[in-house]
């Protein structure tokens, strides 16, 4: 199916889904996920390396098709280079080249996508174009397909798609970001936020350091729960060491102040995916606020 | 008996039964206002010049008078010093200001009051005749009124007493009459003035006039005839029928709501308004000392709440006054138009300026009201605000009644030679909150404009961006037309950039590909490469394909290589749009020898 062409009509969180799956992100994204579908958590994993699945190889003339002139030959290498993935990134370059050259509608969105398919930078001048394009479907096709060549030329293509006039860009745009780890565009991601891209939550909890990550906690109360919670849920399960747990305990004290029947129940599934191994602390946080926020009107109560 | 003799008797008995109780005067002459009098060429009204020579006519009143309450209220109140006054009676009539007194009628009654204090001077029954004109020159006061039904009028000379001293009646409709030394000047035929010498009823004199006359006023200390126009009671009046009369008129020009200078002086006017006293012109024509114009070279023009101040040579705007309320009369003082509003507020506008140089306040709201500025002279006020901002204030004010206006307004707007006018019509024609109707006559204004290039620029500076808020495009179209014309080098930067902005509109694109090809330089020349490529197989609609050609033919112009390149290769691409490719082919084409020419001849 062709993935970008039927976003328009997917909810909003299943476009999260979709574009999680495009983007191959790791577990504690897709865990946000499935809270927002209240669907019950998936036992808390040690992160795992993904592993890339085998790309076909790209056939041989696929470099000459590309390059004959030929409208039929053109989108039967492109099939091929979809078809390869990442496999086919030895002919970014070639689409970037048609993509410069110009083709007929059903091509060029063909040729974005494929050129997104490669994952390959070469391909990002080429699309960056094509962010700007009066097709809104090109348009969107490009943000997506931007979100996978990654470099310097997309991030700085993404933080513009994101004054786009199309909500649907802006919101592949927000998301993309937060997927090349543009930590750069933070401040446009709040921008963003506050004009109700509210896929800029998330990509704000995967890039936030710790002043921001507490001004994203801020906005609960005048943004939407579900929407900042996305974001919070992002910076409480990530790894490392560029959150910390003072600024994670923050976050669980600021929605424990809520004391909603919805607070309780984000917390409630925190504490239950929360992994064993990680900071005895912001489990001690989260065990608290659960306890705290479970006598709330809706709330799921403490298990 | 002829047919004519028995009107005026019928006439004569029916005004005997009305207001002849008291009245001393004398039957009319029956060769008063004949339709058998030939054109004397101006004999006896030059004989009545003569007689008159020297004779100045008193200065009137400086008042406005106003009909308050449910038209039973007049209100009025000096222009210069004094008092309000008030003075209850019901009306069925405009009042009408003359010399020194305020006519007015309504009730059963006709009547007259101090112009100044409205004090009652006297009252007379007139038995369902209606009130039309009155002239007054402080001693008699004539009065014009027609029967019920329009079927004649009668002529009235009425002492500061209240005494009748003079009754005529006639089977014409007469105008607004004025009177001085004894003889009244009266209106009437549309082209007559006949001077009736009131102590013994003759018509002393004729003139005839070769336009509309059906007023008669003193102003200036002169005697003045007119409707369209005017005409002065001078040492040319005896030219008149031969058109050689001291004459002013004023300039044809497009105004909205096709205003009047004068209502005829032998119409009703009735005592609340029409929209016709809300879209008036008002001018004061020169006194006697200098050749017959009109004062200070400006004419007024109302339109509801908005005031025109016109050049009376060229016609030409010269300030516009944007008011709270509507406008009901006025009248042109020397140095300033006097305008009195719905609310009752009466509001002195500077001629040179528009500036508000004073105000007067009748208390109360107006059914109607009537300005005499005579001897008042209204202190010079200078505006501070350009002639663009006011007409800015105009065309974007908030009221359906004024869209007519606006958009008339909006042409003035555009022909002004100050740049102003350029930064006003691009932010009217940017401005979402500029009505649909505006912003289109915006927009063609603006196409059409040779200067203010950097107001131009400032508004390409603005492009559509969702997270800083800026949700509207700049009218790039017009812009780019404008600066197109104008060779402004310093418009193809911007405009490459609209080039490739997807929020802006189809025809902002076409109308920015036709300018590239007057102003683009190499520095454009990324720009129009991306463009071209991303359309020349992807344009649809004639403004898009319009478009790509134009790209192509700037491009090929700049003559870069490589860039040509692109345009032959598009040329003969069958992924390139039909439309497109067929108009490249001929660009690419080499042109053709002359041997070829020939041939082709052959």
């Amino acid at each position: 199916m062709d993935i970008v062409r039927v976003w328009g009509e997917i909810h909003p969180m299943r476009l999260r889904v979709v574009l999680v799956s495009l983007l191959g992100l790791s577990l504690p994204f897709a865990a946000v996920v499935s809270f927002a579908h209240a669907a019950p958590p998936p036992p808390p994993k040690p992160p795992a390396a993904p592993v890339a699945p085998a790309s076909p190889t790209l056939p041989k003339e696929t470099i000459a098709r590309l390059k004959s002139g030929d409208a039929a030959q053109i989108k039967a290498a492109l099939d091929d280079v979809r078809m390869a993935g990442k496999g086919g990134a030895s002919a970014a370059a070639a689409i970037a080249e048609l993509l410069h050259r110009g083709l007929d509608p059903a091509l060029t969105q063909s040729a974005i996508e494929s050129l997104g398919d490669t994952e390959s930078e070469a391909g990002s001048d080429a699309l960056a174009w094509y962010t700007h394009h009066r097709n809104v479907a090109f348009r969107r096709a490009a943000v997506t397909a931007l979100a996978k060549t990654k470099g310097a030329v997309a991030v700085k293509a993404l933080r513009a798609a994101m004054s786009d006039g199309d909500a649907q860009v802006r919101g592949f745009a927000a998301t993309a970001l937060g997927a090349l780890k543009a930590k750069d565009a933070v401040g446009d991601l709040f921008t963003a936020l506050e004009h109700k891209v509210n896929e800029a939550a998330v990509s704000i909890g995967q890039l936030c350091s710790g002043a921001d990550c507490e001004r994203l906690a801020n906005k609960l109360g005048a943004v939407p729960f579900d929407v900042v919670v996305g974001g919070l849920d992002q910076i409480l399960f990530r790894g490392g060491t560029d959150v910390n747990d003072d600024t994670k305990v923050k976050i669980i004290g600021r929605i424990r102040e809520l004391g909603t029947g919805e607070a309780n129940k984000f917390l409630v599934s925190a504490q239950k995916k929360w992994p064993e191994a990680w900071s005895k602390r912001v489990k001690q946080a989260i065990d608290q606020a659960v306890l705290a926020t479970s006598g709330s009107a809706g709330a799921g109560g403490a298990p | 008996m002829s047919a004519r003799v028995k009107a005026v008797v019928a006439l004569g008995a029916f005004v005997a039964a009305t207001v002849g109780a008291s009245c001393g005067g004398g039957i009319t002459s029956p060769r008063l206002f004949s339709s058998d009098w030939e054109d004397d060429g101006g004999a006896s009204i030059e004989r009545v010049r003569v007689q008159l020579a020297g004779a100045k006519p008193a200065r009137g009143a400086d008042v406005v008078v106003g009909v308050a309450g449910n038209a039973d209220k007049l209100v009025g109140i000096p222009l210069t010093s004094g008092p309000k006054w008030t003075f209850a009676h019901p009306l069925d009539a405009r009042p009408v200001i003359a010399g020194g007194v305020v006519v007015g009628s309504g009730g059963g009654e006709v009547f007259a009051l101090d112009a100044t204090t409205g004090r009652k001077l006297w009252a007379r029954d007139t038995g369902g005749l209606q009130l039309r004109g009155a002239g007054d020159d402080g001693a008699v006061t004539v009065i014009t009124f027609t029967r019920t039904g329009g079927n004649g009028a009668v002529l009235l000379a009425v002492t500061r007493d209240g005494k009748i001293v003079r009754q005529i009646e006639t089977d014409k409709q007469l105008g607004r009459p004025a009177v001085l030394q004894g003889l009244a000047f009266v209106p009437w035929g549309h082209q007559y003035i006949s001077v009736i010498d009131l102590s013994s009823g003759n018509e002393q004199a004729r003139v005839t006039f070769r336009e509309t006359v059906s007023r008669a006023w003193t102003l200036n200390e002169a005697l003045y005839f007119g409707e369209v126009g005017f005409f002065r009671f001078d040492d040319r009046i005896k030219g008149a029928s031969k058109s050689l009369a001291s004459h002013a008129g004023l300039p044809v020009r497009e105004l909205p709501g096709g205003p009047l200078l004068m209502s005829s002086g032998g119409e009703r006017e009735h005592p609340t308004t029409s929209a016709r006293d809300r879209i008036r012109l008002y001018a004061r024509p020169t006194g006697p000392q200098e050749a017959l114009a009109i004062d200070g070279g400006i004419f007024y023009a109302t339109y509801f709440r908005l005031v025109m101040g016109l050049d009376a040579q060229k016609a030409q705007i010269r300030w516009v006054h944007t008011h709270a309320a509507n406008f009901l009369g006025g009248g042109a003082a020397a140095g300033a138009l006097v305008a009195c509003d719905d609310q009752g507020k009466v509001t002195i506008l500077d001629e040179a300026s528009g500036a508000v140089a004073g105000d007067r306040d009748l208390g109360e709201p107006l059914k109607s009201c009537v300005v005499q500025a005579d001897g008042f002279q209204a202190p010079r006020v200078a505006s501070t605000e350009k002639l663009a901002d006011q007409l800015e204030k105009a065309v974007t004010s908030p009221d359906a009644d004024l869209s007519t206006a606006q958009r008339i307004l909006l042409k003035d707007l555009s022909v002004m030679s100050d740049e102003s006018a350029t930064r006003v019509l691009v932010h009217l024609a940017s401005d979402p909150r500029t009505p649909p109707d505006i912003k289109k006559d915006a927009r063609v204004g603006l196409a059409l404009r040779r200067n203010g290039a950097t107001y131009m620029l400032d508004a390409l500076a603005l492009r559509y961006d969702y997270l800083k808020d800026v949700l509207v495009t700049p009218p790039v179209a017009p812009i780019a037309k404008a600066l197109a014309a104008m060779k402004e080098a310093r418009g193809a930067g911007p405009l490459a950039m609209h080039l490739l902005d997807p929020a802006d509109d189809e025809e902002d694109i076409r109308e920015v590909a036709a300018a590239m090809r007057v102003l683009a330089t190499p520095a454009e020349l990324p720009a129009l490469e991306e463009f071209f490529a991303m359309y020349r197989g992807n344009a649809q609609g004639s403004d898009m394909e319009a478009a790509v050609v134009d790209v192509a033919k700037a491009i090929w112009a700049l003559g870069d290589k490589k860039a040509r390149a692109l345009v032959e290769a598009a040329a003969k691409d069958s992924l390139t749009v039909p439309a497109v490719r067929s108009q490249l082919e001929v660009l690419v084409a080499p042109p053709p020898t002359v041997g070829d020419a020939g041939a082709a001849r052959d």
